[in-house]
């Protein structure tokens, strides 16, 4: 026995397990869906995973609520739980859930809306057998537990390679659950494979940037980085390589132009309820993550990468609101509105200051409950082949369905940003801590896309109420009780946010500080 | 080699050994790196991979980093692209590029842009490392003992979340290729072996193995049906998807028996 | 702890070079006697005499068919991949000598007054090192496979790829209870680690055990063996070139020299894994019990003679294996590999640490006994009470079996039993058997 030296002198950092829980509940809740696959009866797995993954998500917000307040950094330095982190945890948690209903809705078609097994291959004989018969495959809840841990940990990520761990660990279940639709099944595994090969092109770019951030600072973790920022004797150009490059992966996720391009493609093939929690969770961890590397790590290079980044806000938001306006597939459109969505976020983030981050949670939460509702919609309008996305189908809308329409309707305005909505609150909370901050030209930027992106909005309402009715026009499925559930969330918050959103402001208001 | 020069570098001493493998493997990355963009056949762009990879894994070593180099070589090298290897072999050896562009000017472009991104890196990178010494490897060595511990060390102190975390990224891995490779078999899709031997002795099925073809029998062709005791010919013996044909006068004849 | 590697890279040129050449000898020489003594184990084992022609006992017979090879024609099938085909035994034979740099022959020596280790030379890694050899030697054995452009060499390539990496996780996952025991990856260490003898006390008894890891960490060395066989394509785990399935698998293009290269590498990394066993496992070259309690036994040349016996030793279970199991079924196989050996791998890791952590804290007997009992008893509980689920087993009779035990009538074909109960002998009822004519006309 040579050596048990190197044994005693390892101590385990210490871990705030508390402050740690909600990702770890997640994670082991997600252990423990893995092994109901491998044991469980194929009949029970269905309710044993829904009620297994509700109750874990609703396990983590208890712990986020229960560390409501704490500010540390624990686990050696690794997670930091702060005001931000725990209201992006706790959001992620809520949006999570709520597109947890939209995944497990079972009602609108045999099966649900995943794919038996996605193995077998597309339009052969056995996958038209299994479209009929199988019943949806349960490791998505697994999967999307996993995600949502990842994305809880993204946002709460203290060091550079935490973060890029966390990356990964979100983003890979979000790979595969493109690839399970139940309908158009080549288009999403398409959709998959675009997503996943970008994916990996935007971690290798984000892994190079952490690489040169180290080589500038010498470290990894934010609060080295911001030390090293103003000292680190290391030439000035491996920092901004580096942080062009981290910024590049994490602009990747968060879908803002140029790196927006897989986005209308992923929306469009994956299956519906995961375009939702993409567009709502995605959305949120991505931005949580930018937000903590921008506001802690390189808040004193503000004056170098604030413009670039207002350069690019500016560019999404103008890619997303034009190009919304060509689009003819209501997913894509709402695509492209959430690429504009996301350039309106960049606006408070910009803003570099407790105002835009404030205003940034805000719009991430609005956003993200209004998308839910508006893609649970989306389910809904179906006919025999499944979910009827070409918008000439929503045609007369209105008179086959006037509630739907209605909720549709009232979600497109909230996009737009019409008062009484939580979109005029949440733009206008952006806009205001831009100025504030002396970033006029963003908010100018962003009334005119506001104003461009509207059009699209308007033509899809006056299209569902102004138009008579079609031979194609199809009927609204009646929703489940969890979809159903899922869109009343979505829209009541949008309402809500409208009229009363005093309480959420001030949350927010609270949350808003870093710990470095 | 390998060690010595390992421990040269461990003891953070640069010796002629470390420039000259340098040297020398160094353009053999570069070379093989563009091998692999530019081989048409998709192994071979493999194979240069293999090759550059194995430089990486060398480059790491030199840089007193023999822990991450060996990693390196069996993680990527072995596994990864044997992995790749496995792919691209059954996809056949004939899969080459399709040269045509579906977007206009796109391979222009993206070389063009794909070399100005490069110049730009590497002009900024040499700017600030051009003249940079490496410090304190020494000291990071002390700290546990070597490389290894102290690899160890990083992974079970400072980064253990991190680490941990990556369990839950394998775990995806697994289920992801269990997804998407995994065909589970309905219960009334699986044969059992009474079902095959039921099967295979029904009375209209001839339970033998086929006869092998007339290959070397008659003659060198697989085309060419073997001859059953009786004489004649069997068809079973040939693939379905060859072209049956008669047989020439020669080839019927038995071989070996023109100078009797 | 790298103080002690720094007798190693200290050699003078001629040294080394001398080293070099005494591991390419003895890894030449070592193949060139395997083969003989394969040939022979298995004759006996087989009650015949073997090769015993050529020289003393036949023992020049390899030496002769390694000539006879060399000058046979080389071809070059005309559909293969010319680099690849001429390269990959270069990286097969290549790889399998380099992994035995690593391995320690024997103690500092002294050689014309310069003080020098008899092994090349040894890195804090070195065992990485051999596998990462490993897992680069099994390019040559796919490229070879692929390069040939015919079927079977190309299955037989995919199928030792695919083989040779699940066994390599198996056989990494053993050797790291070994790390975790001695605290090193270096091979000189890890002999050194072995040297004293282990007292365990177990109720009562004070047992005194050599310090080889064969017996501290016996699970560990199963498996290592298992995968060792596995890694080097060896019956019954020679899937890759199963005559009866694939001709010659991955070789069956090759002639001549590089035919020859395949051959070398295949039995230079027998020798390697029966070296990095002997290392690992079986105490490095010291001298086993009897010998050892002589002072001189482990010092000077001597353990060179020791190292080399057991390595041979183990090449001889290698042989024993050859020619006593009958080849796996590639299913199989790969389920045993990935189901049975690498869960077991893990299981033993987590207990070995788990030992570790009840050794390292300040607990009292009664509690490690617990902490490590209670656990083996609640696994043994569950798998004495788990519900059996199994099905009782359906008669397994075939339907339309007439009395004669034919389906079809009389002119039907025999059909073997079943239920594999082994019937009753029919010479005991029929006096005289009549072969009937098969028909050989269905031919439809």
């Amino acid at each position: 026995m040579t050596t048990d030296i190197a044994a005693e002198t390892l101590k385990l950092p210490s871990l705030d397990y508390a402050a740690l829980a909600p990702m770890l509940i997640l994670f082991g809740v997600g252990c423990v869906g893995v092994l109901v696959e491998a044991i469980a009866p194929k009949k029970a797995r269905f309710p044993v995973q829904l009620v297994l993954a509700v109750l874990g998500i609703a396990a983590s917000l208890t712990a986020i609520v229960l560390a409501a307040g704490t500010e540390k950094v624990t686990a050696a330095g690794a997670v930091a739980v702060d005001g931000p982190g725990l209201f992006l945890q706790g959001s992620i948690a809520v949006l999570g859930l709520v597109a947890l209903l939209l995944i497990s809705e079972r009602s609108l078609e045999r099966g649900g809306a995943f794919v038996a097994q996605a193995a077998v291959t597309a339009n052969s004989e056995a996958d038209r057998d299994q479209a009929t018969r199988g019943s949806g495959a349960t490791e998505v809840y697994p999967l999307i537990i996993f995600s949502l841990g990842g994305m809880m940990l993204f946002a709460a990520a203290n060091d550079l390679l935490t973060m890029f761990v966390a990356l990964e660990v979100f983003s890979l279940p979000l790979y595969l659950l493109c690839a399970m639709a139940r309908r158009r099944r080549l288009l999403s595994q398409e959709a998959a494979l675009k997503y996943f090969l970008l994916g990996a092109f935007a971690s290798a770019f984000f892994l190079f940037g952490i690489a040169l951030v180290y080589g500038y600072a010498g470290r990894v973790d934010f609060a080295g980085i911001h030390a090293a920022v103003l000292d680190s004797p290391n030439d000035i150009a491996l920092l901004y390589i580096g942080l062009a490059m981290v910024a590049i992966g994490l602009l990747f996720k968060a879908a803002l132009a140029p790196f927006h391009v897989w986005t209308p493609d992923v929306y469009q093939g994956a299956p519906t309820p995961v375009t939702a929690l993409m567009a709502a969770c995605t959305k949120v961890a991505a931005f949580g993550g930018l937000l903590r590397v921008l506001y802690v790590a390189f808040e004193r290079s503000q004056w170098d990468y604030r413009p670039v980044l207002g350069a690019i806000a500016v560019l999404t938001m103008l890619v997303g609101a034009v190009l919304a306006v060509t689009q003819t597939d209501i997913k894509r459109l709402l695509a492209y509105s959430s690429i504009a969505n996301a350039g309106y976020v960049l606006v408070g983030v910009l803003a570099i200051s407790k105002a835009g981050l404030a205003s940034s949670l805000f719009y991430l939460v609005a956003y993200g409950f209004s998308v839910l509702a508006a893609f649970g919609i989306v389910t809904l309008v179906r006919d025999a082949d499944g979910e009827a996305t070409h918008l000439s189908r929503w045609a007369g809308l209105g008179r086959r369905s006037p509630l739907y329409a209605t909720l549709f309707t009232f979600l497109l305005l909230a996009f737009a940003g019409i008062p009484l909505t939580s979109g005029f609150t949440a733009k206008f909370g952006v806009f205001a801590a831009a100025i504030e901050a002396d970033q006029t030209w963003l908010v100018i930027a962003g009334v005119i896309t506001s104003a461009i992106i509207a059009f699209p909005y308007l033509r899809v309402v006056v299209m569902m109420w102004l138009s008579e009715p079609g031979e194609s026009t199809p009927a609204v499925s009646l929703p489940g009780a969890l979809t159903a559930a899922a869109v009343t969330i979505g829209a009541a918050a949008t309402l809500l946010l409208g009229i009363v959103p005093q309480p959420l402001l001030d949350m927010t208001e609270n949350a808003a500080h870093f710990v470095r | 080699m390998n060690g010595l020069v390992t421990l040269a570098a461990a003891a953070g001493e640069v010796k002629g050994g470390e420039a000259a493998t340098f040297y020398l493997l160094a353009p053999i990355a570069v070379i093989c790196a563009i091998g692999m963009v530019w081989a048409r056949n998709a192994v071979h762009s493999a194979l240069f991979l293999v090759v550059t990879m194995l430089c990486l894994g060398v480059f790491y070593v030199l840089q007193a980093g023999p822990f991450i180099g060996m990693v390196q070589i069996i993680v990527y090298t072995g596994a990864i692209m044997m992995l790749f290897l496995f792919v691209l072999m059954l996809v056949g050896r004939d899969a080459s590029d399709s040269l045509i562009e579906t977007l206009r000017g796109q391979r222009m472009t993206a070389v063009l842009l794909g070399l100005g991104f490069a110049g730009l890196v590497a002009t900024g990178l040499y700017r600030a490392l051009g003249n940079l010494d490496s410090v304190g490897l020494t000291q990071a060595n002390s700290v546990h003992g070597g490389n290894v511990p102290g690899i160890a060390a990083l992974l079970f102190t400072k980064y253990v979340f991190a680490f941990e975390v990556t369990s839950a990224l394998l775990i995806t891995a697994a289920v992801g290729a269990m997804i998407l490779a995994h065909i589970e078999k309905r219960p009334d899709q699986k044969i059992a072996q009474p079902e095959r031997m039921r099967a295979r002795f029904a009375p209209d099925n001839y339970p033998g193995p086929k006869p092998g073809p007339g290959v070397f029998a008659n003659s060198t062709s697989v085309a060419t049906p073997a001859v059953l005791p009786d004489g004649t010919q069997s068809e079973r013996s040939m693939s379905k998807i060859l072209p049956q044909r008669e047989l020439t006068a020669a080839e019927a004849a038995p071989k070996g028996t023109e100078h009797q | 702890m790298d103080d002690k590697l720094t007798q190693f890279g200290q050699d003078v040129w001629w040294l080394v070079l001398a080293k070099v050449l005494l591991v390419f000898v003895f890894l030449v020489l070592m193949t060139l006697f395997a083969i003989w003594y394969e040939r022979r184990v298995v004759a006996r084992m087989q009650v015949r005499p073997g090769p015993n022609r050529v020289g003393p006992a036949g023992l020049l017979q390899s030496l002769a068919d390694g000539l006879k090879l060399a000058f046979k024609e080389d071809i070059m099938p005309k559909m293969a991949d010319k680099a690849v085909f001429f390269i990959a035994p270069v990286i097969s034979t290549t790889c399998a000598f380099t992994a035995f740099a690593v391995i320690p022959f024997g103690p500092t020596v002294s050689v014309f007054g310069e003080k020098t280790p008899i092994q090349l030379t040894d890195v804090p890694v070195a065992v990485l090192l051999v596998l990462a050899c490993s897992s680069m030697g099994i390019y040559g054995i796919v490229l070879g496979g692929w390069a040939s452009g015919s079927t079977y060499p190309l299955l037989g390539g995919l199928r030792s790829s695919a083989q040779m990496i699940s066994y390599e996780v198996a056989m990494g996952l053993s050797i790291v209870a070994v790390f975790m025991t001695a605290g090193t990856m270096s091979t000189s260490q890890i002999v050194d680690a072995q040297k004293d003898t282990q007292t365990l006390t177990l109720g009562g008894f004070d047992l005194t055990v050599p310090g080889w890891y064969a017996f501290l960490l016996i699970p560990s060395f199963l498996i290592y063996a298992i995968a060792a066989v596995g890694e080097t394509n060896r019956a019954p785990f020679d899937l890759p070139e199963a005559e009866s399935e694939l001709v010659g698998g991955f070789h069956t293009e090759y002639s001549s020299l590089k035919f020859a290269l395949f051959f070398l590498a295949e039995y230079i990394n027998m020798v390697t894994v029966s070296g990095l066993a002997t290392t690992l496992f079986l105490g490095g070259w010291r001298a086993p019990w009897p010998i050892s309690l002589w002072d001189g036994a482990n010092q000077g040349w001597w353990p060179l003679l020791w190292f080399t016996i057991k390595v041979l030793l183990l090449l001889f279970v290698f042989v024993w294996l050859r020619g006593t199991l009958p080849r796996l079924r590639y299913d199989q196989f790969m389920r045993f590999g990935w189901k049975v050996l690498i869960p077991l791998s893990l299981l033993w890791i987590l207990t070995l640490a788990g030992i570790r952590v009840v050794q390292g804290s300040d607990l009292t007997v009664q509690a490690r006994l617990a902490v490590v009992g209670g656990p083996i008893l609640v696994a043994l509980a569950i798998w004495m009470f788990w519900p059996d689920k199994r099905k009782a087993i359906e008669d397994p009779g075939v339907h339309g079996v007439d009395a004669a035990g034919r389906i079809g009538g009389t002119e039907g074909f025999p059909v073997p039993p079943l239920n594999l109960e082994v019937p009753v002998s029919p010479r005991a009822q029929r006096v005289l058997g009549e072969r009937e004519t098969v028909s050989t006309s269905k031919e439809s």
